[in-house]
């Protein structure tokens, strides 16, 4: 058995320590917001956050996962407003959408780490994502509206 | 609130040390690149008894280089602020930077693909618990030295990581090093095996640590 | 290959009814006059449409549902459609709910999301059915409150009667209107009067997106259901000898592992029912990790696939090809087009006396252009969910053109079409891929197989190798000049694996006195398919580029110069049956011109290349500015003109022709997958490079040319010019013409692979 908290809920899984947690997520606990589109760490689609890091699912095993704290799309935000998924709604961001739950949990570490990214700071945290539709342009316009919306509401 | 003129000048200053430091070393450098008395930057109590040879340390050292510009070791020692990626050491995909600490930055650190142990499959990432660059300043680059320029570089205390002469020699002991040759799918290992390179290596450091010409 | 428009009369008729608890629900059924010219561009269209239809429900306390008919891959149907349908219905958009429509081809129409088709062929027969149905409720009101119909207006949801200043919600009327009798001919709205269309609208998925709720097939889940993989065969041109699955049956969660066979020898191939492996080596258990982590233990013994024939009948057309055996290499397969561009091949049209012209040219100018075979990588990989008894199939999943695998099913299940139900999800990409519907046809076996619900997941591996690829293409432009630099004939030569990608009647013919097009094809057992903009995306890059050179070297403005031709098109074309209007052509050309800044001295900093095109009844043009940064060339900012006819979305008609300038920009710089042997060499993208984050442009400016046209395809016009602006851009970064895609495979300096 093992222990994982996700989203701030404690699950018990049986399974292989070694199953990735993406799998894990997906088949086993059915949070399918975190999407599987390469298996090895080259795509971002997998992105959750694990004790804060952005990382990658499909190639981080359960059990190191154990113990720790993990948040995925569905626990970005107890509302739904965190101001990326926000930023995102504003400036119609998605094409086909499968990529996005990725991008924002890893745009999510980028604006904790860095409330005020520039155009390289994005490029930095974000070309470990891949979006097929070509919906970068969008991506970096939300990344700095969401950054604007958390600082008015840090101001106030 | 952030001043960008302020950040800009603070950078300035940085870069102006930075410059002096690297006058001073090159200073250094240049006086003891006879590489005559590597007492200098050596805990001498370990090796006193050794005998130096000049030209077997820095035989040595030939065979030790290979290994370091191979991409499993060079490729994490870059010249820029990008790790370089597999057998043809191209610029890492991904615009992954090295942070300061060497860990990469934001969404982007190593250890978000890189896992404590190698993830299995052809060209998936490799992994080691340690994994990560040298620290922005620290750099310890390799990409582009002579064999010259690297041996002199890694005796030197202000340049290697601040090691002395054990913890260079417990170094290549070090799991991440050792790691270079639990490379994963589709790389190529170093071009000698990790026991001839721990022989060449003490060999190196144990008879003087010279630099070859 | 002419590019005839399918005309059919029309006929329509409707039915209304009472919901449950009161309300209307009224289904429109008709068959309309559609046209599809480009035909050519979802090769195998059927002549004939079903009926089309929409579905509208209204209830009692106002909410309006709209469904929406057409697969949505990211083009943005499940919103845009139903504004349509809630444009001329006069509905207030806050109270419309959308939701994806069935499969059902008899009260939903055609439901294929391909050749850029979906707005175009869904405008009239959508704002019909708003429009009866405001009529509808109008009469109702009407009745209700005893005054004249002709003085009952709506707004928003609303119905007016002015004169006696009652008002009531359409909810109110619904039911009443449900009993009505069904006007006909309704009149559509003025375009100049529309409120929803042409104001952007938000994704209706947004939300859903953004946190991660289950929207695509590999999110889909079902009682029972078990997970099955394929392994596929290492190399296309082997096939499946023996296996040895007793290590694999060992592993923890594995159900079965068998084969099937996909068709039977003589089963004649629908033109979709392209597939790569017949035999078909399955793994089938609890979950993805188990299934995948057993697969790797199974000990397979392939062999070399024999030539085949297939007896295809795409849409009407019967014709047996032969499919030869082999182990295909990218550098042979090259070698063979080079010489085989040598010999003679099919004329596809001719003006004029090309031959004499280019005998009497002052000067000739030659060059050849190469495109790769190009995956389509849609980000979710392959899938399907199959769940077949002997009495009935339910599959749901990712799937373009669910019309076209039915009727597959239907034979390979023995099942007739009514007992089969298709479930359509939010596909996670396309781009022609999910037009294949082989992936359906294995899930429903390998259900059947083993009585059980599956999944068949295919992983990313999978996806890239299984082959369905853009052609690998190549073709040669000569353009003759006379002594004064007039460009007095041109020819262009194209071949493939295995089709050639020449569209004989578009630009530049009709602008030219003396033209000539060929194609030649060889065959080939790389299984080949419809890549956003299929063909186009290989000339516009070629001819473009071309265009492009013949300019400089005709001491012209490269804009100027395509303007002269069109105008020479428009007053005076040559030949038949030119698919363009030079006009429009023309139109975005000098849109891109005004609103990039051609000539102003401020753009001097930028290496720009030009290039436009024609495909899908659309005109697209591009100005892409390049810069160096990091010694390498980069797309900062682009600037591109289209003109699609009405833009019923714009925010998001915008934000998909970014995208496909983004595409374009990737697949001309980095797209490309070569085989050795039969295997495929790029097989997940630490191999096959997509374009990310930082290479994108920070800017790209997008302009619709405004006017009333009916709208025309945009999921692919976009794309095409833009490998042709790239490598034009190329040029002036780098003094050097680009004729070989991938273009980053000549750059000198290549940072990363």
């Amino acid at each position: 058995m093992i222990t994982l908290t996700i989203n701030q809920k404690n699950y018990e899984v049986d399974v292989n320590p070694d199953m990735p947690l993406l799998w894990v997520l997906r088949d086993v606990i059915g949070l399918v917001g975190t999407k599987y589109g390469c298996g090895v760490a080259q795509c971002g689609a997998c992105v959750v956050h694990l004790n804060g890091e952005a990382v990658r699912s499909c190639v981080t095993k359960v059990k190191r996962a154990q113990g720790g704290k993990i948040t995925t799309i569905e626990g970005l935000s107890e509302k739904n407003d965190h101001p990326l998924q926000k930023a995102w709604i504003e400036l119609d961001v998605p094409q086909c959408g499968y990529c996005q739950s990725g991008q924002l949990m890893s745009a999510a570490v980028l604006l904790r780490e860095n409330p005020d990214p520039s155009d390289e700071d994005i490029d930095a945290a974000m070309a470990g994502n891949i979006c097929r539709c070509g919906t970068y342009l969008r991506i970096r316009k939300a990344i700095h509206l969401a950054a604007d919306m958390q600082r008015k509401v840090n101001r106030t | 609130m952030n001043h960008p003129s302020e950040k800009k000048l603070h950078y300035f200053l940085h870069l102006k040390v930075i410059v002096l430091i690297a006058v001073i070393l090159t200073v250094v450098v240049l006086t003891t690149s006879a590489f005559k008395d590597s007492k200098t930057v050596m805990d001498i109590a370990v090796y006193k008894n050794a005998v130096t040879d000049s030209t077997e340390s820095a035989e040595a050292f030939l065979q030790v280089y290979k290994v370091l510009m191979s991409p499993r070791c060079m490729n994490c020692h870059p010249a820029g602020d990008e790790p370089l990626q597999g057998d043809e050491s191209k610029v890492h995909t991904m615009k992954v930077q090295r942070g300061k600490d060497g860990k990469g930055v934001y969404a982007a650190k190593c250890s978000n693909c890189h896992q404590p142990e190698n993830t299995p499959g052809l060209h998936t990432p490799p992994g080691n618990p340690k994994w990560s660059l040298p620290p922005a300043d620290m750099k310890m680059v390799f990409q582009g030295r002579t064999s010259h320029q690297l041996a002199l570089q890694i005796m030197d205390y202000n340049r290697n990581g601040h090691k002395n002469k054990k913890q260079l020699l417990a170094h290549a002991r070090d799991t991440l090093v050792k790691a270079a040759w639990n490379m994963g799918e589709g790389r190529k290992p170093p071009p000698l095996s990790y026991e001839a390179f721990l022989k060449a290596w003490d060999t190196w450091i144990q008879k003087g640590g010279y630099a070859p010409k | 290959m002419t590019n005839q428009r399918a005309s059919i009369s029309r006929r329509s008729f409707l039915r209304s009814s009472t919901l449950a608890g009161g309300g209307m629900m009224i289904s429109f059924s008709w068959l309309s006059e559609l046209t599809l010219a480009d035909k050519i561009n979802v090769p195998g269209l059927p002549d004939q449409w079903n009926e089309i239809n929409g579905y509208i429900k209204i209830t009692p306390d106002n909410i309006i549902k709209i469904l929406n008919p057409n697969p949505e891959f990211g083009q943005n149907v499940m919103t845009s459609l139903p504004m349509i349908v809630a444009e001329e219905l006069d509905a207030d958009w806050q109270q419309v709910v959308v939701e994806m429509g069935p499969h059902d081809s008899v009260k939903l129409g055609p439901q294929f999301t391909g050749g850029s088709n979906s707005t175009r062929m869904y405008w009239k027969p959508l704002r019909e059915a708003g429009a009866t149905a405001r009529r509808m409720l109008m009469d109702a009101a009407a009745q209700t409150w005893n005054v004249p119909a002709e003085e009952v207006t709506t707004k928003e949801g609303n119905v007016y009667h002015e004169k006696s200043g009652r008002s009531g919600k359409y909810g109110d009327f619904a039911s009443k209107a449900s009993g009505l009798a069904i006007p006909k001919g309704v009149k559509l709205k003025d375009p100049n009067d529309f409120r929803i269309v042409r104001n952007s609208k938000k994704n209706v998925e947004g939300l859903k997106i953004v946190t991660g709720k289950p929207l695509f097939g590999l999110d889909y889940k079902h009682e029972g259901m078990l997970i099955a993989m394929i392994e596929h065969p290492p190399a296309i041109g082997m096939k499946l000898k023996t296996f040895d699955a007793s290590q694999t049956l060992k592993m923890p969660g594995i159900k079965d592992v068998f084969t099937i066979k996909m068709f039977d020898e003589d089963f004649e191939l629908g033109g979709f029912d392209t597939r790569t492996f017949n035999d078909l080596l399955v793994v089938v258990g609890n979950n993805t990790w188990e299934v995948m982590n057993a697969r790797k233990k199974l000990v397979v013994q392939w062999e070399p696939a024999p030539e085949r024939k297939e007896k295809t009948n795409n849409f009407g057309r019967k014709q047996d090809i032969i499919i030869p055996a082999g182990l295909e290499s990218s550098e042979s397969q090259y070698q063979k087009m080079q010489e085989r561009a040598k010999e003679p091949a099919t004329v596809l049209r001719k003006d004029g006396d090309p031959e004499s012209a280019f005998k009497n040219a002052a000067r000739i100018i030659e060059r050849t252009y190469n495109g790769p075979f190009l995956a389509h990588n849609c980000m979710e990989p392959i899938n399907f969910f199959a769940h077949v008894t002997n009495e009935k199939a339910l599959l749901v999943g990712p799937l373009q053109a669910p019309g076209w695998t039915e009727p597959t099913l239907s034979k390979v299940l023995k099942l007739p079409p009514e007992k089969i139900e298709i479930q359509m999800t939010r596909m996670g990409g396309g781009f022609g891929r999910r037009a294949y519907g082989h992936y359906l046809v294995e899930a429903a076996l390998i259900s059947r197989y083993i009585n059980a619900p599956i999944k068949l997941i295919y992983s990313r591996e999978d996806d890239m190798t299984y082959g369905i690829y853009r052609p690998m293409y190549t073709a040669t432009y000569r353009a003759a000049l006379d002594a004064n630099k007039n460009l007095i004939a041109f020819h262009v030569k194209g071949g493939g694996l295995p089709e050639h990608p020449i569209h004989a009647n578009r630009f530049p013919a009709g602008s030219v006195d003396n033209y000539l097009a060929e194609g030649w094809e060889i065959p080939t057992n790389i299984t080949i398919g419809a890549f956003r903009a299929p063909r186009s995306n290989f000339n516009a890059a070629a001819e473009q580029s071309f265009l492009d050179e013949l300019a400089e070297e005709m001491g012209k403005d490269p804009i100027e110069f395509r303007l002269e031709l069109l105008q020479r098109a428009k007053e005076n074309p040559v030949g038949k049956n030119n698919e363009y209007d030079a006009d429009r052509y023309a139109g975005v050309l000098k849109l891109v011109r005004d609103k990039s800044g051609w000539n102003k001295p401020e753009n001097k900093k930028y290496n720009r290349g030009v290039a436009a095109y024609f495909c899908h009844n659309s005109y697209a043009a591009h100005v892409v500015d390049m810069v160096d940064r990091d010694e390498q060339p980069y797309v900062e900012r682009v600037f591109s003109a289209i003109d699609c006819g009405i833009v019923v979305n714009p925010d998001a008609a915008t934000n998909m022709v970014q995208g496909a300038v983004v595409d374009g920009i990737g697949n001309s710089l980095y797209g490309g997958l070569t085989h050795k042997d039969g295997v495929a060499q790029q097989n997940n993208f630490s191999r096959y490079r997509i374009i990310r984050f930082h290479e994108a442009p920070k800017k790209i400016e997008v302009h619709f040319v405004p006017n009333d046209i009916d709208p025309t395809g945009l999921g692919e016009p976009p794309f095409p010019p833009v490998f042709g602006a790239v490598s034009n851009a190329l040029y002036k970064s780098t003094g050097k013409r680009f004729y070989s895609q991938p273009y980053a495979n000549d750059m000198i300096n290549k940072k990363a692979f």
